[in-house]
């Protein structure tokens, strides 16, 4: 991934694609031989979180921290307490998949003392198709939230601009054109574009718009797909 | 407005302004919260008024109120949620009141699950609360049917002064597809007669209520509801078949497992088996039309949900004896696999019985 902090928090509006995200950065970087775990932090959605792929993280031998098995819908807010010892790992890189908006965000400000001093990046996860945060007023609107409730800074921006199976190259664009003035706004680098590796687009333009252009694969999926 | 990727209970919200809904009162529960934060946010946006009410029976009877006053209004919430709500319901059909009530259902019996389930389905189509009365119910298969769905249903409930139901799973409410809202023009205000809006000299006072002292004037009212349920079952009734033209088996399912059921019929299809999908979009009135037209001919129908089996009854109905009709289902918040419905349509086209429940 080349990236040099070690713990990686993955925040932004509600569905902007944060664990697809993290699912992804956490097997890119076991495929780099790294001790990786993933924090699921989502207290906000009840389907489709990482503790829904908890058999593909046990396959690519990612420890998942999650609430245990029997308490996985319980729909309740629980935060699991190992992970401090993941984030006083040295050795483990840390992802963390926090839930959408300042109120997913607020989960991490009682870890602020744990990693205040750590090897840390905040990443704002952007889809400019989604509601809200279309606009760069809408993004930034988000950002300064999430920043507040989580008492942290963001320190980059991953722009996952996606319709799902609509996406077009268009709809990426727009996503690296809003990410590039949020970019401007918080004084902070687009770190990575995402892909979804599975929607074949013609890659001439892409690699135009941004050396940092990622694939990613789906995991959480529907039945019917 | 362009494409936009959104989460199910997002569209019904957004759909929802759309059709002009300008009023809703709710109260949150897993898995249709999105729809009722959504409507936090957008409804003051729009023009509209949103309340977080103390509990779900007060939030119905909130609707009631604004109906009177022949507004566009909701409510949402999910099964257990619902069931509270069910006296309310029963009385807005009795003043005859339209509104819109989405039920984005999860496992049951009681507190259940969070999980996708189809299993208030009598709960909808049968009444639910009490009293003679049915109540239109639209289930919708995709976030961008959602989007018509929504608009239909404000406009039936205005027609026929009677409250819809949508009715989703979870798994309808959290997923997200791309969705484009069509430029339609504003729904524009009709003048309704009946309406409590105050009294200005121009007329009798106007009432709204179900309370009728008298057995026989009481008698004529429900007459007059059930003549309105007959045109609503006439006029109403919607669906979709895939593949029906010359198929010998038919499954029969609605919303999300309509879409996991066509993906069975197709490989079967594939192996020969001329399979074909039947998909009510309306619960009730429920879709006769498809079966009257297959069922002389049908070798068998297989009723799919997410449910111990329950609108296979109104398939047995509406098939009327003249086709076996079997049934598979899963409970409790599991969803069926597609492989799964694959398996029971050919145990199905093989004659075989097709599980222990199946009757």
């Amino acid at each position: 991934m080349g990236t040099s902090a070690r713990i990686t928090i993955l925040t932004g509006h509600y569905g902007s694609g944060k664990t697809e995200l993290a699912i992804n950065l956490a097997i890119n970087a076991r495929k780099n031989g790294e001790k990786v775990a993933v924090c699921d932090l989502d207290i906000v959605n009840p389907y489709f979180r990482s503790r829904d792929a908890s058999a593909l993280f046990r396959e690519h031998s990612i420890k998942l921290v999650a609430p245990p098995e029997r308490l996985a819908t319980a729909d309740l807010p629980i935060i699991p307490a190992e992970i401090l010892a993941v984030v006083k790992d040295e050795e483990s890189r840390v992802i963390i998949d926090a839930g959408g908006d300042k109120e997913g965000a607020a989960v991490l400000g009682q870890f602020f003392h744990e990693w205040k001093d750590g090897s840390l990046e905040v990443l704002f996860v952007l889809n400019a198709s989604r509601p809200y945060v279309s606009t760069l007023d809408g993004a930034l609107y988000t950002v300064r939230q999430i920043e507040k409730a989580s008492r942290l800074t963001v320190t980059g921006i991953i722009n996952n601009t996606n319709l799902g199976a609509s996406t077009t190259i268009k709809d990426i664009q727009k996503g690296q054109d809003l990410s590039i003035m949020l970019s401007h706004k918080l004084g902070k680098p687009v770190k990575y574009t995402f892909l979804e590796s599975s929607l074949r687009i013609e890659g001439s333009n892409l690699e135009m718009m941004s050396n940092k252009m990622m694939t990613m694969d789906r995991y959480l999926k529907l039945p019917w797909e | 407005m362009g494409k936009l990727l959104m989460k199910g209970n997002e569209v019904i919200a957004e759909a929802a302004v759309h059709a002009g809904c300008k009023y809703f009162f709710g109260y949150p529960i897993t898995p249709q919260s999105e729809l009722v934060a959504y409507m936090a946010r957008r409804l003051p946006e729009a023009g509209g008024l949103f309340l977080q009410a103390e509990s779900e029976i007060a939030a119905i009877n909130m609707v009631y109120g604004a109906a009177g006053t022949g507004v566009r209004v909701m409510t949402s919430s999910s099964s257990p949620g619902f069931s509270l709500k069910q006296e309310g319901i029963s009385y807005l059909a009795g003043a005859e009141l339209p509104a819109l009530i989405v039920n984005i259902a999860r496992g049951g019996p009681g507190l259940g699950n969070i999980q996708p389930a189809q299993s208030d389905y009598f709960q909808v189509t049968k009444g639910g609360g009490h009293g003679d009365y049915n109540i239109p119910v639209l289930a919708p298969a995709t976030l961008q049917e959602i989007i018509d769905l929504i608009r239909e249903a404000f406009e039936i409930a205005d027609r026929y002064r009677t409250p819809v139901i949508l009715l989703g799973d979870g798994m309808l409410g959290q997923m997200m597809e791309a969705v484009e809202f069509p430029e339609k023009p504003a729904v524009k205000e009709t003048h309704k007669e009946w309406t409590t809006t105050g009294t200005r000299g121009d007329g009798a006072p106007r009432v709204i209520t179900s309370l009728d002292l008298n057995a026989e004037s009481l008698e004529q009212r429900n007459e007059h509801l059930q003549r309105k349920f007959a045109s609503i079952r006439q006029n109403e009734a919607r669906f979709e078949t895939l593949y029906c033209e010359d198929a010998d088996y038919f499954v029969v399912a609605y919303g999300t497992v309509a879409r996991i059921a066509v993906n069975a019929v197709k490989k079967a299809r594939k192996d020969g088996v001329k399979a074909g999908l039947i998909r009510p979009i309306t619960l009730w009135p429920f879709p006769l039309q498809p079966f009257i037209d297959t069922r002389d001919r049908a070798k068998g129908y297989l009723a799919v949900e997410m449910s111990a089996g329950q609108m296979v009854d109104d398939v047995r109905l509406s098939v009327n004896g003249r086709a076996a009709v079997s049934f598979f289902g899963r409970t409790g918040g599991v969803v069926p696999t597609q492989e799964e419905i694959y398996e029971q349509l050919i145990i199905t086209a093989g004659g075989g019985d097709v599980n222990e429940n199946g009757i």
